[in-house]
């Protein structure tokens, strides 16, 4: 099963009739579908770096030299892609009544006093990124944390060069950020 | 002294199959140790008429149940489902229906071979077996499972399992699922691989048991005997197909569909998703502290978290951590770790596995960790507590769920492929009902709220319900029949929707008028426990659906509206006006309904919310929304306030237009204004840890957290770590 790029790209800017979209969605899945997202990525991007991987609507970790970073595709660059790129973003946090109402009004808003929802902004373009709706105290959540080197080397048989240990990177910041106030 | 002959291949006992195909799974990671699948692989042809044969008469089977049977559940929404099973219990083909029970009918069977059945009990030819008890694996009492074993010339060759979703298992009121009953007895019959016939024939003596137990005994025992039949037909043509495919292949092609499906499962992990460690949360609200109990360890508000890790290993293997779930409970939404695959299952069924193959191969590349003892997935008093509504928990875990392996499949380009969704919630009833008979009442068509949104369009409008899509809705008009309440609306509800690039399809709340119905008690709360807390389904920059909300409607004076001709209420309308109504008074609840008193001529209110939206609302293409505004989906407040899309009705066309100009200077001030607010995380974060480090926070969330942290070190240590906490902190 095959798509050209055309179709996926009319697929992706939500062109393709509902009965299209059946279609794609019952049959096999196209194997070349992960080269060809990418290359349309890639085209549509201001930048050069490569795109290893789209981690969200706005997001990428691409290949900067020897670092693999997360970059928003109006350029802004959020960092070491193994921490949390939230950490990096702007956030605004709806913990009152009112500014939940502003979304959730009235019967729908739910209870300040126990949720909040966190809106993540692109410092670069005001994207909004990411919508979190946790309980109070609640961490940030690291939504994904890619294991890139296995998904080249294992999955796509095309590894990469040097391999970046797999591992969770974001404790170094908040640290880093308790050494700067204490 | 001679070794026993048992029933199964090659005079084996059942319990030595078990254990032979447990040790060849784990000696060479292959089903039954097919290392080399050729049965089905030598004639590709033959292959699918076996498998389809199989399935032709698991559907047919599921058909001529909905013929038999006299309950709305299984005629009107189709809450039923037939799988076929090894010798050990290993799912083999599915019928289409309600999935989840998929692999838990299975463990059942595994259950009582673990359990001696085939010596203590004895199996045979015509025994009828019943189950419906989560403690040994299931998803609350009142799904029902009918097992009946399939032998040739002497030897179990497989079973055949039927689920039905019953009206009355014999629980307490209100409903057949009480919310707010905590103690096992009260909910109603168990069944633990009861031995309920014959010879293909109910015992007498077991009807007669019914008879008395339950108010709806003829609908349970129709419901018996449609499955029975089900169950009797596919057997009948599983004895056909042998014959005409044989014993061997027969045997053999069972294992191979099991370990082909094993592969093709990490075939398209690997071709779907990307490996790595995938992170959500999930909080379940127990509000018990206003609802009347029977054991007062019950009478307090709780919630619980539950955070979700999904591991996607290189090998293609699938690994569900749920360490830091919070506690168990005296209330109805503890899970066990066996019920766990049964919302696992349907998701996997939903979102990968639909190609009509999916089996315990399926789940075979899957791992649930064991949950920490003694928390809410892994409760040591389980055999104690009443397990009526754990199905709302799984719902809350796997709607989630869904979305996590949906923003797995965005990453890989299968946009079209993101999907999730909520659950529903519902009024039980207790009372006289329009015949003057005392009777549980749950009306089952309730599951009424669009799909999210997926990364190619806008969620499914009306039909989001992936446990059994023929939910939606149903047929009222039957319902009528067996509850006293009277349909007045389903209206889409513009504000419940999960805002976004893409948005969730909406929620449809049921307004249902209590008619005829004397000394009520309602309850409420069936499908999730989201009060309060909005669940965290928005993906990539799109928001979660609004609140579900519980009403219950009383007009002042019902007789004189009817006779002034005022207008009744038929739909929530502006969120924030809908609790000042002229004409009536309304009850509104923010947690869980244990039992309050309901009349004749109320109107009862379940209002859902719906599930999440896809990326930045502000990017959502005007001329999707000016559709929204053309069939009322949505309004000018929400176009305006959410999409910053100005738009305005032309009285002489009919239709919305949209101001292009005006749009684009809403969104640039939007951005604006969003760099203008947003703060640097880190900024947030040393204010947010003071508070905490003050624990300056609902009491409700302290006793949450202490109780995460109590069961684990993983978690307390992330948990410090985010925050920099210093060693000695706790809650």
């Amino acid at each position: 099963m095959e798509y050209s790029k055309q179709d996926l790209k009319d697929l992706y800017d939500g062109k393709l009739p509902w009965d299209k979209i059946k279609e794609i969605m019952s049959r096999p899945k196209d194997d070349d579908r992960f080269d060809k997202y990418v290359e349309i990525l890639q085209e549509r991007v201001p930048w050069k770096e490569k795109i290893l991987l789209p981690v969200g609507e706005h997001l990428y970790v691409v290949q900067k030299a020897k670092e693999r970073i997360v970059k928003c595709n109006c350029g802004h660059e959020f960092g070491d892609y193994r921490q949390n790129w939230k950490l990096s973003a702007l956030i605004f946090v709806r913990d009152t009544r009112e500014k939940l109402e502003e979304i959730y009004p009235g019967v729908r808003c739910p209870d300040p006093n126990l949720c909040e929802v966190r809106e993540y902004y692109c410092p670069g373009c005001a994207s909004l990124l990411k919508v979190e709706s946790v309980p109070v105290g609640h961490p940030i959540i690291f939504d994904f944390l890619p294991d890139i080197d296995a998904f080249y080397r294992d999955w796509l048989g095309k590894p990469l060069p040097e391999e970046k240990e797999y591992t969770d990177m974001s404790s170094q910041v908040t640290m880093a950020w308790r050494a700067k106030h204490a | 002294m001679t070794k026993r002959k048992g029933i199964g291949d090659g005079g084996r006992t059942l319990k030595q199959m078990l254990e032979d195909n447990s040790r060849l799974l784990r000696e060479t990671g292959c089903y039954a140790g097919i290392t080399q699948p050729h049965v089905l692989r030598d004639d590709p042809v033959r292959a699918e008429l076996f498998h389809s044969r199989i399935m032709s008469s698991l559907i047919s089977g599921r058909e001529t149940c909905k013929m038999i049977s006299g309950s709305p559940y299984v005629r009107e929404m189709a809450e039923l489902c037939m799988g076929l099973y090894t010798p050990e219990g290993d799912n083999v083909v599915q019928s289409t229906g309600i999935q989840v029970h998929i692999r838990l009918m299975g463990d059942n069977v595994t259950w009582m071979i673990e359990n001696n059945y085939e010596e203590d009990v004895g199996i045979s030819d015509g025994d009828l077996f019943l189950a419906n008890d989560p403690v040994i694996a299931g998803v609350h009492g009142v799904d029902v499972y009918d097992i009946l074993p399939i032998f040739w010339e002497g030897e179990l060759i497989a079973w055949v399992c039927t689920v039905i979703h019953e009206m009355d298992i014999g629980a307490v009121s209100p409903g057949c699922m009480p919310i707010t009953a905590v103690e096992r007895g009260a909910d109603g019959l168990k069944f633990c691989g009861e031995k309920i016939g014959t010879n293909d024939k109910i015992r007498r003596d077991f009807e007669i048991k019914i008879e008395i137990s339950l108010d709806f005994a003829a609908l349970f025992l129709l419901d018996r005997k449609g499955a029975i039949a089900a169950n009797i037909r596919v057997r009948e043509e599983v004895k056909n197909i042998i014959r005409e495919f044989g014993l061997d292949y027969f045997k053999n092609g069972i294992r191979e569909l099991i370990e082909e499906e094993r592969r093709n499962q990490i075939a398209r992990i690997k071709q779907r998703t990307v490996p790595g460690r995938y992170r959500d949360v999930v909080p379940l609200e127990i509000y018990m502290a206003q609802a009347p109990v029977s054991w007062l360890p019950a009478k307090k508000d709780i919630i619980r978290l539950i955070p979700i890790q999904t591991d996607i290993l290189p090998e293609g293997r699938l690994v569900l951590d749920f360490d830091g779930v919070g506690e168990w409970g005296w209330h109805s939404m503890n899970v066990t770790p066996k019920g766990l695959w049964g919302g696992l299952s349907i998701c996997i069924v939903q979102t990968m596995s639909y190609d009509g193959r999916g089996n315990l191969g399926s789940l075979l590349p899957c791992e649930i960790k064991t949950p920490p003892v003694d928390s809410l997935f892994n409760p040591s008093q389980i055999k104690k507590l009443a397990t009526g509504i754990p199905w709302a928990t799984k719902l809350d875990v796997f709607s989630l769920w869904c979305g996590t392996l949906g923003t797995a499949f965005y990453m890989r380009g299968f946009r079209e492929e993101v999907f999730n969704y909520v659950s529903s919630s519902g009024w039980e009833l207790a009372g006289y009902d329009q015949y003057g008979n005392k009777r549980p009442m749950l009306a089952g068509g309730i599951g009424t709220f669009g799909g999210g949104a997926t990364g190619v369009g806008d969620g499914v409008d009306t039909g989001g319900w992936v446990a059994t899509p023929e939910t939606d809705l149903g047929n009222w008009e039957v319902w009528e029949l067996f509850v006293p309440q009277l349909f007045m609306s389903r209206m889409l509800e513009p504000y419940s929707v999960g805002y976004g690039r893409y948005r969730s399809g909406l929620a449809i709340p049921s307004m249902d008028m209590l008619h005829r119905f004397t000394e009520g008690i309602g309850s409420a709360a069936i499908g999730c426990g989201h009060d309060r807390i909005l669940p965290n389904i928005g993906l990539l920059g799109g928001y979660p659906g609004g609140k579900r909300n519980t009403f219950l409607v009383r007009y002042h004076n019902f007789e004189d509206m009817i006779a002034k001709r005022l207008p009744l209420i038929h739909e929530i309308g502006d969120p924030r006006e809908f609790k000042n109504q002229k004409y009536a008074d309304v009850i509104y609840f923010d947690y869980t309904v244990g039992a309050v008193e309901v009349r004749d001529k109320d109107l009862t209110v379940s209002d859902n919310g719906s599930a999440g939206g896809l990326g930045d609302p502000i990017e959502r293409n005007p001329a999707l929304q000016k559709a929204d505004l053309d069939t009322g989906l949505t309004n000018e407040e929400i176009s305006k306030n959410v999409y910053c899309i100005e738009a305005c009705y032309d009285e002489k066309t009919k239709e919305w237009k949209i101001d292009e100009e005006a749009t684009k200077k809403l969104r640039e001030a939007k951005r604006k204004e969003r760099l203008s607010r947003g703060v640097p995380v880190e900024e947030w974060w040393q204010k947010s840890r003071q508070r905490l480090l003050k624990k300056d926070m609902d009491p409700l969330l302290v006793e949450m957290y202490r109780s995460s942290m109590k069961l684990s070190e993983g978690f307390t240590r992330d948990y410090k770590d985010f925050w920099a906490l210093p060693n000695d902190f706790s809650f």
